[in-house]
């Protein structure tokens, strides 16, 4: 299988080991990445919030580069993957399609809407499929009790993503269990991490944090798990904030979502950047049994 | 012509405050057609089991907006959720009161905060004193002038958007999202004069709390979809009064940071929205931050082709978009 690789911004930058960790599972489920140096950021749907056209004019762009490749394109963060996805949505309102192709026929960019856009973790479970996944599994997450946190923008809006149930979703959950974790069952799982608000209004960001956490926790969580770098953010690097604010104590290690896979198919934490998170996640791992020689 | 029944458990959010000492839920087990409402198994309780459950109902039919509760976790209308789909997906039906709102008594809920939120935005057409309406006359809109209601007139009122907002759980300054969807509503009529001074008040008043989770629009039961209209409500503050706020400047400031490189410089966006004094409290755990994760403190390799990017920029905004 070969895709178009869009890492994001954040994991080329400050979540460099989510990278490391998608390349080593790639490699290990034989899916080749191909690397587009002309990507740009997806706006992070910031860019979204001042200027609806010009959000989806940048992301058309960085679809027509895949398009060109004859190749579909796949995210490693829940936020890219709702941005592109709703750029391709609104590339089909006509209006919307003029105003974009006005500005990209002068830089000789056509878009055609023709390559698909898709996550890791769709990848994982719809095109490699769990029984590939069980059957190279070294490493078992055996009784590891993990709470899956999906990320807004993977689920909704879902009348126009239209993927899973965004109340009841379980590709995550599957996967979990196909690596020999424990999935955990909590409201939170499909709720926000407070990101959007991080640089509005700290203390309300770290409260909804905070609290996600505490429903995980409350539900037999003993590490959380994402899809999604800016979730990665809100629960990890910004966990000892919302301790402060939810006034209790937080010891959650938060992993990326290619980072337990990488685990149970036998990689080691260095090839995984684990000592890159605030929250350690050594304490964690030392309950998995090590990998079968 | 018969129908099949489905056995349906029914676990029912019971509490009298100043009576209870805490919350219960009471179960009950009905054999009901699949297509039975959720309100109707709950009438049926009342009728024939439980007199003392309290509920707030009124058409039947999706109009009124009174039912609003959260049914499997999810809020919406108790009338026009069949029992049957829910029943397949969880095997039992948990019927809580809405969120976000103090608990009067069982599934009834104290709805002063959530009106006094709709009562913040003023909402109300505000005419124009000297270009008064025709008297006696209709004052007729254009179809193109209807359009940019979008679907915000179909809004009843049900609460169902605030009981499923996490931004109002989390902040009270939050009005929530039915309050800016007729916000929304309210800046884009044209008989209304106080476009201007509406969107500068609401940067003030919460508009940049929204964290566009969406939850909003998968509760609301007549596809007002109002994490789309905050999202315009946001695009015309800026183009009203530019950045003026942290949520508008941080949004304004993603937009020329990313025009830089193509990719994000982090530390260079935190300057920029929170101004560098501002950046001083966030300096400590920055700092922690950038120990694990040095990268945050980069510049980023700028991207290949940014000149065509540049070039979109030019042709679209952030200045001049629309």
């Amino acid at each position: 299988m070969k895709l178009a690789y869009y890492p994001g911004c954040v994991a080329q930058e400050s979540g460099r080991e989510l990278d490391m960790a998608t390349r080593f599972v790639c490699r290990a489920l034989e899916i080749e990445l191909v690397e587009f140096p002309k990507f740009s950021c997806c706006g992070s749907g910031f860019v979204d919030e001042a200027n609806e056209v010009l959000n989806v004019a940048i992301n058309a762009r960085n679809l027509a580069i895949a398009e060109a490749a004859g190749l579909d394109l796949m995210t490693i963060c829940s936020t890219c993957q709702g941005m592109l996805s709703l750029a391709k949505l609104r590339m089909t309102d006509p209006a919307v399609r003029a105003k974009v192709d006005g500005a990209l026929r002068p830089i000789g960019i056509t878009y055609r809407g023709s390559s698909r856009v898709t996550h890791l973790l769709r990848v994982l479970v719809e095109d490699v499929g769990l029984p590939a996944i069980r059957q190279k599994v070294r490493r078992p997450l055996a009784g590891l009790k993990v709470g899956a946190f999906y990320g807004c923008h993977l689920l909704r809006p879902s009348d126009e993503l239209r993927w899973e149930s965004p109340e009841e979703p379980h590709a995550f959950e599957d996967l979990l269990a196909a690596l020999g974790a424990e999935p955990v069952l909590y409201r939170g799982r499909v709720l926000c991490c407070g990101f959007p608000v991080q640089f509005v209004k700290p203390e309300t960001a770290g409260r909804i944090a905070g609290h996600q956490i505490l429903d995980a926790r409350q539900h037999g969580a003993q590490a959380m798990a994402t899809p999604c770098p800016l979730c990665h953010i809100s629960l990890d690097a910004y966990q000892a904030p919302a301790a402060k604010l939810v006034g209790q104590p937080l010891d959650m290690p938060v992993f990326h979502l290619p980072q337990l896979v990488g685990l149970a198919l036998g990689a080691t934490p260095e090839e995984l950047g684990l000592s890159r998170h605030l929250v350690p996640t050594e304490p964690v791992l030392a309950r998995v049994p090590p990998a079968a020689r | 012509m018969a129908v099949d029944t489905v056995h349906v458990p029914l676990e029912v959010y019971r509490f009298q405050p100043g009576t209870d000492p805490a919350p219960s839920f009471r179960r009950y087990e009905l054999d009901l057609a699949p297509h039975t409402p959720v309100l109707s198994a709950l009438l049926r309780i009342r009728a024939e089991t439980d007199p003392t459950l309290s509920l707030r109902y009124s058409c039947r039919s999706a109009i009124c907006g009174s039912c609003a509760m959260r049914i499997n976790a999810k809020s919406r209308l108790a009338c026009e959720t069949p029992v049957g789909p829910e029943i397949e997906r969880h095997g039992r039906i948990v019927v809580e009161p809405m969120a976000n709102q103090p608990v009067v008594r069982d599934l009834v809920v104290d709805q002063s905060p959530f009106w006094r939120d709709y009562r913040s935005i003023e909402p109300h057409l505000k005419l124009d004193p000297y270009h008064p309406m025709p008297e006696g006359k209709p004052n007729p809109m254009t179809p193109a002038e209807v359009a940019r209601f979008h679907d915000t007139p179909r809004c009843i009122s049900c609460a169902a958007c605030y009981s499923a907002c996490p931004a109002v759980a989390a902040d009270p300054a939050f009005p929530g999202p039915m309050a800016l969807a007729k916000l929304y509503r309210f800046v884009v009529d044209p008989r209304d004069a106080a476009h201007q001074d509406r969107l500068v008040r609401i940067q003030t008043e919460g508009l940049w709390l929204c964290l566009r989770c969406h939850l909003c629009t998968e509760a609301c039961p007549k596809d007002v979809r109002p994490s789309e209209r905050i999202r315009d409500l946001k695009e015309m503050a800026i183009a009203a009064q530019g950045a003026t706020e942290r949520g508008s400047r941080h949004a304004v400031a993603f937009a020329e940071n990313l025009r830089g490189a193509g990719l994000l410089n982090e530390t260079k966006l935190v300057r920029q929205t929170f101004g560098v004094l501002g950046t001083l409290p966030q300096l400590p755990h920055g700092i922690k931050i950038w120990r694990k994760k040095p990268e945050v403190a980069h510049r980023p390799r700028p991207i290949e082709g940014r000149e065509e990017l540049e070039q979109i920029y030019r042709a679209l905004g952030p200045e001049g978009g629309r």
